[in-house]
């Protein structure tokens, strides 16, 4: 005991005596602090990203079939959607996962993608005006009616004039040869007023002309990447706290409908001026950004100056005449034109641009549609469904929504949600009297099935039976009857308007299921349990914990924990051999005190001791000292909070700040690593030490 | 010896040295080799035909339709009305100069598509039920004799004519010495990427009235696709009527009606 107390004393006196000690210590100092940052910072990433995760669409633990090719991955993997078998029927593994005392709600899931075609302006507006003149030809000419047709006649009109503006304008840079005489024909007959004056005796004939020569001169058609997630709206609602609607309405219970990102919703269906506009805005508000001094701010500000055909060919003649007059008050203008106008209020600096900014939603936007739809509005999806066949169905918009937090992640911005029967109907599910029927016209083609390295041979072989010339009888193919009855327009009808019994959703196909657990802490056991009844239940199902179902971005914290951890490994390994080499020459220097000890009665194992516990005792000063400095930069950064410096880090941080919290684990760690280096680094050295004699001692000079 | 016969000689020389050129059939032959088939399937007055249509995809369930497809020719007029299996009757396409558009009556919508576009999900494209235009379309080159299964060939390299929308650029073409009907017809990207593979194994004919002469039909087109290559479809034109059709049949309107 005397003897500990000796060498502590000796640890203590030589504890700053020499530079090497100060280097050493140093170096524990940083490492510690590393340690305890980054570590702390990691996990609470980890937790926020926990977060991010299981309240958006995850849940605590996904369900889903142990056919699957692919692994789930909620949020899209590298090639696209995951190839998933389907739940057959989502009722029957329902009751099985929810028998578990620690499940709170099991939540059905289906996640898929398609293109949606926003087709060109010209297209949509005659599509407007095609359905007014269909629903005249079945309800009869009403006065509103033919309000309606004249003033989207005269839209159209306009648009017509506008584009023999831009063809005025190109064909100053292009030559003669370089334009389509078809085209310049189609464009002077829909100018004049014969052409018009002759629409109503058959407005459909003079349609095709505009639909078929007129548009595709226009083409400037959009195609938006759709994601969504379709479930059982109104369990999704209640299971996941973040959500919340933004505008809108949520989807009536039982009722097809769609919630779209509000995300999605502002970034690629609003007005393109618009965006920008907001954009640069927030560039300027939020992240203090000046125009005169960004580039990207410049370029949206040229873009709204040149790019204004959007707001042109949006508006009618009486909403243009209305534009210019209220552009000419805003700038104390007479230009008569509005593209002139247009380019004239947009070209903003950091000066005029917060005036411009406000005149232009309370002057310009209420002529405008600023979203290209509208709450309420139908959406045509198309997809391909599993089977291979184009499926299209058209899906009301009943709001937006956003997840807390996330409302400016990517991540979770393209998740837009459906109700669980659209989406089965989108994902194309073969009810057995389609397979039937699909086998029975296979049946009538006589067809033979051929592999394609043989095909030449097989057709056009000797054996083939095959012949080039040959006559045909002559068939009289009667197709009246096949269309009659079409449900096409009966189905729009009855789909819009019918409500789904709970059973009816949950009786039929998902590709996932959320589960969320009461007690989140028993996640490993749940998941295990949950494995176990739902094999001895007959359900070939997989259970993965909610880091899994993410997918790629699951991984994401994971690498991130393994590169730091790779990163301490390769500065511990370092800072082992620095520290190794400053206790060779620290021991060396000693050679005659060691020597002297050794000559006074001191046994090998007290300068053993002696030497490492100097260490360690270093080791615990400095790491304490790194430690403490950690817990300050933690407890200040766990105030302030880390700003979400892009927009992708909102995801990982749940949010726009990253309030991050040092734990006990995160202390000890640090602790103990930097002990464990610290006394391994001194091994050798200490042995060194125990091996001098007292004999050598007075032989060193000093 | 004067130099124009000192050329004729060197020409004759080069000509039986390379007896595959000697053998080249001049443009002005295969341009109308061309027309020829054109011209044979084409009925100047209306056409109609009952399709069945077959796509094979891996792992996935075969996708079989039936169709009918119209056709007036004298003013480039197509028409594919889909009508088994009953989800997907009423859906079709229409084209109209260079316009093709798509309908489904499960949304009342009409659709802009490009000559890119794969026919209801298959492998085929629109070009593949139009009237042939191969002459109006594409310059021909000479590629030579090729031989297949029992057929003996001439091949064909067609490259598309400038400002001329067609779903492939480049196509090769193996054409019956005997018969003048296309046997196999290869279709390549731009890049030069082989991306379609269309066999022809039947032809058949029939006396159009309106012509006044035979109108020529593949029975059967296997088309295979080179990139994803387990995919592939099957036309089958089951039976053609040349009588006349409705005067408004190439309309939207029409095409509506149908599934009201």
């Amino acid at each position: 005991m005397g003897q500990l107390r000796l060498l502590l004393q000796v640890a203590f006196r030589n504890l700053f005596t020499s530079k090497i000690n100060i280097l050493i210590g140093g170096i524990i100092f940083f490492g510690t602090l590393l340690v305890v940052v980054g570590g702390a910072l990691l996990d609470s990433m980890d937790s926020a990203m926990s977060r991010s995760i299981i309240g958006s669409v995850a849940g605590h633990v996904q369900v889903y079939s142990d056919e699957s090719k692919d692994e789930l991955s909620l949020y899209g993997g590298m090639s696209g959607e995951p190839d998933l078998a389907v739940v057959d029927d989502f009722s029957r593994i329902k009751p099985v996962l929810e028998k578990h005392p620690n499940v709170k709600t099991v939540v059905p899931m289906g996640t898929s993608g398609a293109l949606i075609t926003s087709g060109n302006t010209v297209d949509l507006t005659l599509a407007r005006l095609r359905d007014l003149y269909k629903k005249r030809q079945t309800e009869g000419e009403s006065p509103a009616l033919r309000e309606s047709i004249d003033s989207v006649k005269g839209h159209v009109r306009q648009m017509v004039s506008l584009m023999e503006e831009q063809r005025a304008k190109s064909r100053e840079l292009l030559t003669a040869a370089a334009q389509d005489p078809v085209e310049v024909e189609s464009l002077a007959r829909a100018r004049t007023d014969a052409f018009w004056n002759a629409f109503e005796e058959d407005p459909f004939g003079s349609l095709e002309f505009l639909e078929n020569r007129i548009a595709p001169q226009l083409p400037d058609g959009d195609l938006l990447d759709l994601r969504y997630v379709g479930t059982d709206l109104d369990a999704f609602q209640k299971s996941f706290d973040r959500m919340e609607v933004v505008d809108g309405q949520a989807v009536p219970a039982g009722k097809r409908g769609m919630l779209m990102s509000k995300f999605f919703y502002e970034n690629f269906l609003k007005l393109k001026s618009a965006l920008r506009l907001d954009n640069i805005k927030q560039e300027r508000d939020v992240n203090q950004k000046r125009i005169d001094a960004d580039p990207t701010l410049q370029r949206w500000v040229k873009e709204n100056q040149t790019q204004t055909r959007e707001i042109l060919f949006q508006l009618d003649p009486v909403k243009t005449r209305q534009a210019v007059e209220r552009l000419q008050k805003v700038l104390g203008s007479q230009e008569p034109s509005l593209e002139k106008l247009l380019s004239e209020f947009f070209t903003t600096t950091d000066d005029n641009f917060d005036t411009r900014y406000q005149q232009f939603y309370a002057e310009l936007a209420p002529l405008l549609d600023l979203y290209r739809l509208r709450m309420g509005d139908s959406l045509t999806i198309t997809a391909f469904t599993r089977t291979g066949y184009v499926q299209s169905i058209n899906v009301k918009v009943y709001g937006t929504y956003q997840f807390k937090g996330l409302e400016k992640s990517f991540m979770a911005g393209a998740i837009n949600l459906m109700d669980l029967m659209t989406f089965r109907d989108l994902y194309g599910y073969l009810s057995p009297e389609r397979k039937a029927e699909i086998t029975e016209l296979q049946k009538g083609s006589g067809l033979k099935e051929l592999d394609r390295g043989s095909a030449e041979e097989a057709l056009f072989g000797e054996d083939s039976g095959n012949t080039l010339v040959a006559d045909a009888t002559p068939g009289l193919i009667e197709e009246s009857t096949v269309f009659e009855g079409g449900l096409g327009a009966l189905a729009r009808e009855d789909l819009v308007a019918r409500v789904y019994s709970q059973q009816e959703i949950e009786q039929g196909e998902a590709l996932s299921a959320a589960v969320i657990l009461k007690d989140p802490e028993q996640l490993d056991q749940t998941m295990a349990e949950l494995r176990e009844s739902t094999q001895a239940a007959g359900l070939k199902l997989r259970v993965v914990s909610w880091q899994q179902a993410a997918g790629i971005i699951g991984q994401f914290v994971l690498m991130a924990k393994l590169v730091l951890y790779f990163a301490v490994f390769i500065i511990f390994v370092v800072a082992l051999v620095i520290i190794n080499n400053a206790m060779m020459m620290a021991t060396l220097q000693r050679v005659r005190e060691v020597g002297t000890m050794r000559a006074i009665g001191a046994q090998r194992s007290f300068v053993l001791s002696m030497v490492l516990i100097e260490t360690v005792l270093l080791g615990a000063v400095f790491g304490l000292g790194g430690a403490l400095v950690g817990s300050g930069i933690m407890s200040a950064l766990g105030s302030a909070g880390i700003p979400a410096g892009n927009e992708a880090l909102y995801f990982f941080f749940s949010g726009p700040r990253l309030y991050p919290t040092l734990s006990a684990g995160n202390l000890i760690a640090a602790f103990v690593i930097v002990l464990l280096v610290s006394a391994i680094s001194t091994l050798y050295p200490a042995f060194l030490a125990t091996r001098v004699s007292p004999l050598q001692a007075m032989q060193t000079d000093e | 010896m004067s130099l124009k016969s000192l050329l004729s000689a060197a020409a004759v020389t080069a000509a039986l040295l390379s007896a595959p050129v000697a053998l080249a059939l001049e443009p002005a032959v295969m341009t109308q080799m061309l027309a020829t088939i054109d011209d044979r399937q084409r009925n100047g007055g209306d056409y109609k035909a009952l399709i069945y249509l077959e796509q094979k995809e891996k792992d996935k369930t075969d996708n079989v339709r039936e169709a009918f497809v119209y056709r007036r020719d004298a003013d480039d007029k197509l028409m594919i009305l889909f009508s088994k299996p009953k989800t997907e009757a009423g859906k079709g396409y229409l084209r109209m100069d260079k316009n093709l558009w798509s309908y489904d009556p499960n949304v009342g919508k009409w659709e802009r598509r490009t000559e890119r576009e794969r026919i209801a999900g298959t492998d085929s494209r629109r070009a593949d039920f139009d009237e042939s235009r191969l002459a109006e379309e594409f310059d021909p080159t000479y590629e030579g004799e090729a031989k297949l299964g029992k057929y003996t060939a001439h091949k064909l390299s067609l490259k598309v004519k400038p400002n001329v929308d067609v779903a492939y650029p480049v196509v090769k073409l193996w054409v019956d010495k005997d018969s003048t009907n296309i046997l196999k017809r290869e279709e390549y990207a731009l890049s030069g990427r082989l991306m379609r593979t269309a066999l022809y194994p039947r032809w058949k004919k029939i006396f159009s009235e309106s012509k006044g002469a035979d109108v020529w039909f593949p029975e059967e087109i296997r088309i295979y696709d080179e990139v994803e290559k387990a995919n592939s479809t099957i036309i089958l034109i089951k039976s053609v009527d040349l009588r006349s059709l409705e005067a408004n049949l190439f309309t939207k309107a029409w095409l509506e009606s149908k599934s009201r």
